[in-house]
């Protein structure tokens, strides 16, 4: 799962190292983007309860479970006075069966599991690429490879800077960071 | 007496027009009176995510750019024929008529949205398109030609030949009617410039002219992004992008309409100048498939071209189902979406 | 007392433009568009190509005629529109659809009367697409289709959209009912998403070629669209004009439709 580090407001970067991601729990992880403000203050609600959850029941959820409850609040919240406008991507592993899940949900509490996602202007760029070099077999050096496609591709591409991306990999013993070269130029064609 | 004889032995029917009262007969409307008051056009900002109209300013555009390699500066003024306006506000006009982002209840739909790509590389130039035209959201076709001859002697109708067809391609975006019309426009001058210097025209100045056209419509509320391909002794492979805001910009890869996102994503990631021959061909079509498969407004059929030294060549009208299941199942892609249910 | 007078002197000045803001919610333009509803539909075959429309005639819910025909006769000799070889359907606004239908009809006469030869289809067609484009910024608000027959005697179709971009088809719908029907004649004509039974499995499974259809069947399914676009559409009803081009002439023929 990726983030870009850059949180703008207006013309001006603000900050150039952000972590727009949340650890849920053991092995879920949350990325989050939108309306400046809800989106961490979702982001920690959302961690928060699913961390009492599992304090209260001794059992960790899994991401399809947690990925409801997140649906379920967005949807609640939708409906409130002030919605929260944020979008989401959650991306975990079942604990019990230990396979891969990634899910894809917008401010309008859309919910959709899939193999791969992205929100924002990235999406238009990098889907494509991924529809094409995607398939649910790939190891973690494929997957990195993929990711440094998809990078390449928006550096090439989008008038804005995003000040690179922060990396984090979700396995079944965990979240962890890992290095990513935000540095490489890339030539257009 | 000869004359007389001349005169009157010609067959009657052609010698009863001339050339002017033809013009008169045909081109010009009855002398009605257009100064009615135009239906009320909110003065606001229209917002710049409005793809299809560029520029709201509805002034005359006169000033010309010298030193052009051809067809000169153009202005309201000269010889040029001018589509009829309405008034003195003809973008406010028309776009109150016909723009569906802005006025979602308009008279007329036009024809916009597709995916069109082109790309250079060591073995001429790839040109592919998608093939539908929409109209609001609904498919006003799935069978449109929008690669375009531009030459005199390939102009009409595609020849079944597997030899090259001499002369350059265009390729359509944005106003279908904009788009077919202007792009024949070129071919006209394109022909006149073959007979008067007796060779054949290069991109770069083929290109200018449709860009000086089009800068001296801007504001009035055209919609075209078009791309000119072509390989001349002067230039080598060519390839120009122009749009209806005035932009002509020479490059090597180009995509452009609404799955232009989706068309890049693929084709930068895999584009090489290097490429072989097939591989281009097998690129170019996947970009075209991936943008078809996420842009809604583009789809149908894939458009295949290959421009090298000799001339043109067609590499199919396929129907993009087929090709997408074929693609599917035989490399696995696109594993979001399942093959059983 | 000052803000009473001053109020006065305001009122006797009388610029124009104090007025203006007022009334300018008031101001209802000339709108110079209306819809005369009603639907048109073009099929050709391999000697042959069937225009046909309905000629009910509305605005808004009121129909104003039962008896108003879309499809025309272009550059025939004589009102009747004998020695004709063209034939041009408009739906839309009527009043363009007759002047752009007056107007194709003099370029064809004019062109024939200059070369001493009848205009060929394809040319026709491009002529058309540019008449239709000359008024590029005050569109003719009009789908036309042209028919004829091509230089091998094939059948020709041709479908434009209002500002003149055109393209040869097999068929076309066009008008209020243009939605109902063009899927009926995907199906239908080119046999869209029709498949050969027992020819595989799944994916495997080919698809049906489209071929050129007979007369008699296209007879059918032109009728076919027209009472099925009746029962639901409110705008088509009437009459049906079919107007059939071969190589021995054009033939006009009325069926009627339901009136309600």
């Amino acid at each position: 799962m990726a983030a870009s580090k850059a949180i703008m407001r207006g013309p001006t970067i603000i900050k150039a190292e952000d972590d727009k991601t949340r650890q849920l729990n053991k092995n879920t992880l949350m990325a989050f983007s939108g309306e400046a403000g809800d989106t961490v203050q979702f982001a920690e609600f959302v961690q928060a309860n699913v961390q009492l959850y599992s304090m209260r029941n001794d059992t960790e959820l899994n991401p399809a479970a947690v990925a409801n409850f997140v649906r379920g609040e967005l949807a609640r919240s939708l409906r409130s006075r002030s919605p929260y406008t944020v979008n989401l991507l959650l991306g975990g592993i079942d604990p019990t069966t230990q396979t891969p899940h990634l899910y894809w949900i917008d401010y309008l509490a859309s919910l959709a599991s899939v193999p791969y996602a992205a929100h924002g202007y990235a999406q238009y760029y990098c889907l494509s690429l991924l529809d094409k070099h995607h398939n649910p077999n790939i190891d973690l050096e494929q997957g990195m490879k993929l990711l440094g496609m998809c990078t390449d591709e928006l550096k090439r591409r989008l008038p804005i800077d995003y000040k690179g991306v922060l990396v984090k990999i979700i396995t079944k013993d965990g979240v962890k960071e890992v290095d990513f070269d935000n540095d490489k130029i890339v030539r257009s064609a | 007496m000869d004359k007389i004889v001349a005169q009157y032995s010609r067959p009657s029917y052609q010698n009863v027009y001339t050339e002017q009262d033809q013009q008169e007969l045909t081109e010009s409307l009855p002398p009605l009176s257009l100064k009615f008051a135009l239906p009320p056009v909110a003065n606001v900002s229209y917002s710049n995510t409005n793809k299809v109209i560029h520029g709201l300013e509805a002034g005359c555009h006169e000033l010309g750019v010298s030193g052009q390699s051809s067809g000169g500066p153009r202005s309201p003024s000269s010889q040029l024929w001018r589509p009829e306006l309405p008034a003195e506000r003809p973008s406010a006009f028309l776009r109150a008529m016909t723009d569906d982002h802005s006025n979602p209840s308009c008279p007329i739909k036009l024809a916009h949205g597709t995916t069109t790509l082109a790309f250079r590389f060591q073995g001429g130039i790839i040109v592919c398109t998608d093939s539908r035209a929409t109209a609001g959201n609904w498919i006003a076709s799935q069978t449109v030609k929008k690669v375009i001859p531009v030459s005199r002697l390939s102009r009409g109708e595609d020849k079944p030949t597997s030899e090259p067809t001499p002369g350059l391609l265009g390729t359509m975006a944005g106003g279908a009617a904009d788009c077919q019309y202007w792009l024949r426009y070129l071919s006209q001058q394109c022909t006149l410039h073959e007979i008067r210097h007796k060779r054949r025209i290069t991109v770069a100045a083929a290109s200018k002219i449709l860009a000086n056209l089009t800068y001296s419509y801007k504001g009035y509320g055209l919609s075209m992004g078009t791309m000119l391909a072509g390989v001349t002794p002067q230039e080598g492979p060519a390839l120009y992008y122009i749009d209806s805001d005035g932009t002509r910009l020479p490059g090597n890869l180009f995509c452009v309409g609404s799955g232009q996102t989706f068309a890049y994503g693929v084709l930068d990631a895999n584009y090489r100048y290097d490429l072989t021959e097939q591989e281009a061909l097998a690129l170019g079509r996947r970009a075209i498939l991936a943008a078809m498969h996420r842009d809604a407004y583009s789809g149908g059929f894939i458009n295949l071209y290959h421009v090298k030294e000799e001339g043109w060549v067609h590499h199919g009208f396929d129907d993009m189902n087929p090709i997408f299941w074929k693609t599917k199942l035989e490399s696995g892609e696109f594993s979001n979406v399942t093959s059983e249910l | 007392m000052t803000s009473l007078m001053d109020h006065q002197a305001r009122e006797t000045v009388g610029y124009s433009f104090s007025e203006s803001t007022a009334s300018g919610v008031k101001q209802h333009g000339f709108y110079p568009y209306t819809d005369n509803g009603g639907s048109t539909l073009g099929i050709t075959g391999s000697d042959f190509a069937i225009l046909a429309g309905d000629t009910r005639s509305t605005s808004g819910y009121n129909i104003n005629s039962r008896m108003v025909p879309k499809v025309f006769k272009i550059g025939g000799d004589d009102e009747t529109g004998e020695g004709a070889n063209i034939i041009l359907s408009v739906v839309g606004f009527a009043a363009d659809g007759t002047a752009l239908k007056e107007r194709l009809d003099t370029v064809v006469k004019m062109y024939k009367y200059q070369h001493g030869k009848p205009m060929t289809v394809s040319a026709c067609a491009q002529r058309l697409s540019t008449i239709l484009y000359q008024k590029r910024f005050f569109p003719y608000y009009v789908h036309a289709i042209l028919a004829g027959l091509d230089e091998e005697g094939k059948g020709a179709l041709y479908s434009y959209d209002p500002v003149g971009s055109y393209e040869r088809e097999q068929c076309r719908a066009a008008g209020a009912a243009a939605s109902l029907i063009m899927p009926f004649l995907d199906n239908q004509v080119n046999f869209k998403n029709q498949y050969i039974p027992g020819s595989g499995e799944g994916h495997a499974l080919a698809a049906k070629k489209a071929e050129p259809l007979p007369l008699e069947t296209v007879k059918g399914l032109v009728r076919d669209a027209f009472t099925s676009s009746v029962e639901r559409h409110i705008e088509v009803g009437d009459n049906l004009q079919m107007v059939i081009i071969t190589k021995d002439g054009i033939q006009e023929v009325y069926h009627p439709l339901k009136k309600d």
